[in-house]
């Protein structure tokens, strides 16, 4: 299973590049940058990911085969690095939402070719 | 002040954060016994004590590399604070041009509303920028550089007005396309060696690399450039700096032209020269340097509004630093930096002063203005020394640093990029010029001649403490190469930083 995640993530990434890039509405451009870090965050998953491997946890009582358990154990550190980066995520999610909210209640339109206000 | 050196690093992160959430409660009792006041205080108190801090770090530490382990976990387990020259020389400018700026706010934002949402954001976007100059671990160095971003998004649409919401939109679009890159390159570094550390890092790549970079490191290097480069300001990704700079308070304004500009580009060099090497990516950084400083000087040309020519020319003033960086040898990069020392000072000195200009006449479109000399003398004075320090005019700054960034190209043999950014520095003539007759000289407008206003010394004093900057980094240049020596050894001999990480 693990030959397709990377296929995925580059179709996640460029997908979301592509909603970006090349859509007007601001909903579907946050849509965008959202699927575009997701597509970073299976990347980052993935690097983690071992198949049928454990929970990197070391009892001291299995001290003496540590290295035989680090051999079978998952990489956490992705695990922790992942978390950290879906709740930045979610913070700027919320934000920019909120943001188009509040645009949308001024200027009654979500087509970013009309948030021209600053250019004269 | 005696404090033990060694929590210090920590606590010049911490303080800033923990004000940060202190003063959204202080704000609620405050306003209760109606005592807003105190807070702003309180919020200066922060800045202030983290100000000490740094100074004592830097003085503490002046010329060596320290490291300092969270927790007392070494290095590569844990995560590390490294005060290394460039770390050390970047706090200095973010620590005092945040501490001015907050000064100036606390009269500037005084009638505004929603202040504790205000402050609270400053504290987050300062402790963002100083954990992004001390942090080691790469990271770390993305939450911090993610904590400084989001605080500034919000910080752009604090008005609520139209204009700066949109000018937030836009920047958090891009902003955000731009860390996902940086997250990217991170991602994929990780990949390849295993270590998020950046020292660690540095001797991995090298052992990666001895047979020539591998393609994933060079596409990792490719997003990082271009993630950090849509949150500098680079000429391709330029498109939200000037909406951004126009839409915020004239204080985010100011913090972001002189601080998290900075930032990006502190950060970019250390993972460029760290971990890449010098050599790899110079060509690179001198086109985009080249590019960004000609085509930000043409666009600020046709600008009227004050704080868009201002954001253009800061843009173009980022060409010069990164030039300089680019051309590799130890004047060129010393010359960068302390040109980056420089842009802070003058063109935090011109966006306070357009601060200044912009609340008593209500109206930033330089057509409107015109013969404000008379009207207000001091401020013209002020603004004269700032547009005679960006151009480049003998006693002041930005003269030492732009003929450094020339010489230095001349020595590593570009004579003729070098006498290309030569030649557009006569472009920051032709449009500072343009902008001072505008709004100092000519006939006044109506809005001009029906201002009657006295000047504000607490607004007039942080412009004042720059002004002073100006001329003695002017007079006395060997203090600012000074500052920049131990930035550039550790950027020219990574094994500097590598030792002292793992000694």
């Amino acid at each position: 299973m693990m030959s397709l995640n990377f296929p995925v993530v580059v179709l996640l990434f460029t997908l979301g590049l592509y909603c970006i890039l090349g859509k007007k509405n601001i909903i579907k451009i946050i849509i965008g940058l959202s699927i575009m870090t997701d597509g970073v965050h299976l990347l980052l998953i993935s690097l983690g990911y071992r198949s049928e491997g454990i929970a990197p946890i070391v009892p001291s009582s299995m001290l003496e085969n540590f290295s035989e358990i680090a051999g079978l154990a998952v990489d956490p550190v992705p695990q922790a690095l992942v978390l950290t980066s879906i709740v930045i995520n979610v913070c700027i999610l919320a934000l920019a939402l909120s943001l188009a909210i509040h645009k949308f209640r001024q200027q009654g339109s979500t087509n970013v070719q009309d948030f021209n206000n600053l250019k004269n | 002040m005696v404090l033990d050196f060694f929590h210090s690093p920590i606590l010049v992160i911490i303080i800033p954060l923990i004000g940060g959430f202190i003063t959204p409660g202080l704000s609620l009792v405050a306003s209760k016994y109606s005592l807003t006041k105190y807070r702003d205080y309180i919020v200066f108190g922060f800045m202030a004590t983290t100000f000490l801090l740094i100074l004592n770090t830097a003085i503490q530490g002046w010329g060596e590399i320290y490291v300092y382990p969270l927790g007392g976990w070494e290095p590569p387990l844990g995560i590390s604070v490294v005060l290394d020259g460039l770390g050390v020389f970047i706090s200095l400018i973010v620590g005092s041009i945040s501490l001015l700026i907050l000064y100036y706010s606390l009269d500037f934002m005084k009638d505004k509303k929603r202040l504790s949402q205000f402050y609270t954001l400053m504290l987050f976007l300062i402790a963002g920028m100083l954990g992004v100059s001390y942090t080691g671990d790469i990271f770390n160095l993305y939450v911090f550089f993610e904590i400084m971003s989001i605080a500034s998004y919000a910080l752009i649409a604090f008005y609520r007005t139209s204009d700066s919401i949109e000018a937030s939109l836009k920047y958090i679009i891009i902003g955000s396309l731009g860390t996902g890159f940086i997250l990217t390159g991170i991602v994929i570094l990780y990949a390849l060696t295993g270590t998020l550390n950046i020292a660690d890092l540095a001797v991995r790549m090298s052992l990666i690399s001895s047979e020539g970079f591998p393609l994933l490191s060079l596409l990792a290097l490719g997003f990082l450039i271009v993630g950090f480069g849509m949150k500098v300001g680079m000429i391709p990704f330029h498109a939200w700096l000037p909406d951004a700079y126009q839409g915020a308070p004239i204080p985010v304004t100011t913090i972001m032209a002189g601080g998290t500009g900075i930032i990006g580009i502190s950060s970019l060099l250390r993972i460029v020269y760290l971990i890449y090497g010098n050599g790899l990516a110079n060509n690179l950084l001198l086109g985009l340097g080249l590019l960004t400083m000609i085509i930000g000087a043409l666009l600020a040309l046709r600008q009227y509004r004050l704080k868009r020519l201002l954001a253009y020319s800061s843009i173009s003033q980022m060409g010069y630093v990164l030039f300089g960086l680019g051309i590799g040898n130890s004047l060129g990069i010393s010359s960068g930096l302390y040109h980056m020392l420089n842009k802070a000072i003058f063109k935090s000195l011109l966006f306070l002063l357009a601060g200044i200009i912009i609340t008593r006449l209500k109206t930033d479109n330089m057509k409107e203005l015109g013969g404000l000399a008379k009207k207000m003398p001091i401020t013209a004075v002020f603004f004269a020394v700032g547009s005679l320090a960006l151009v480049g005019i003998p006693p002041f700054n930005g003269f030492v640093t732009k003929a450094g960034i020339f010489y230095g190209g001349m020595q590593a043999g570009y004579p003729v990029l070098s006498t290309i950014a030569a030649f557009s520095a006569t472009l920051t003539v032709i449009y500072i010029i343009r902008a001072y007759i505008l709004i100092f000289l000519g006939e006044p407008g109506d809005r001009v001649k029906n201002y009657t206003g006295q000047n504000n010394y607490k607004l007039l004093l942080p412009a004042f403490a720059l002004v002073i900057a100006c001329i003695v980094f002017g007079i006395f240049p060997g203090l600012g190469f000074n500052a920049t020596e131990a930035a550039q050894e550790v950027l020219l001999n990574p094994e500097l930083y590598i030792e002292a990480v793992f000694p």
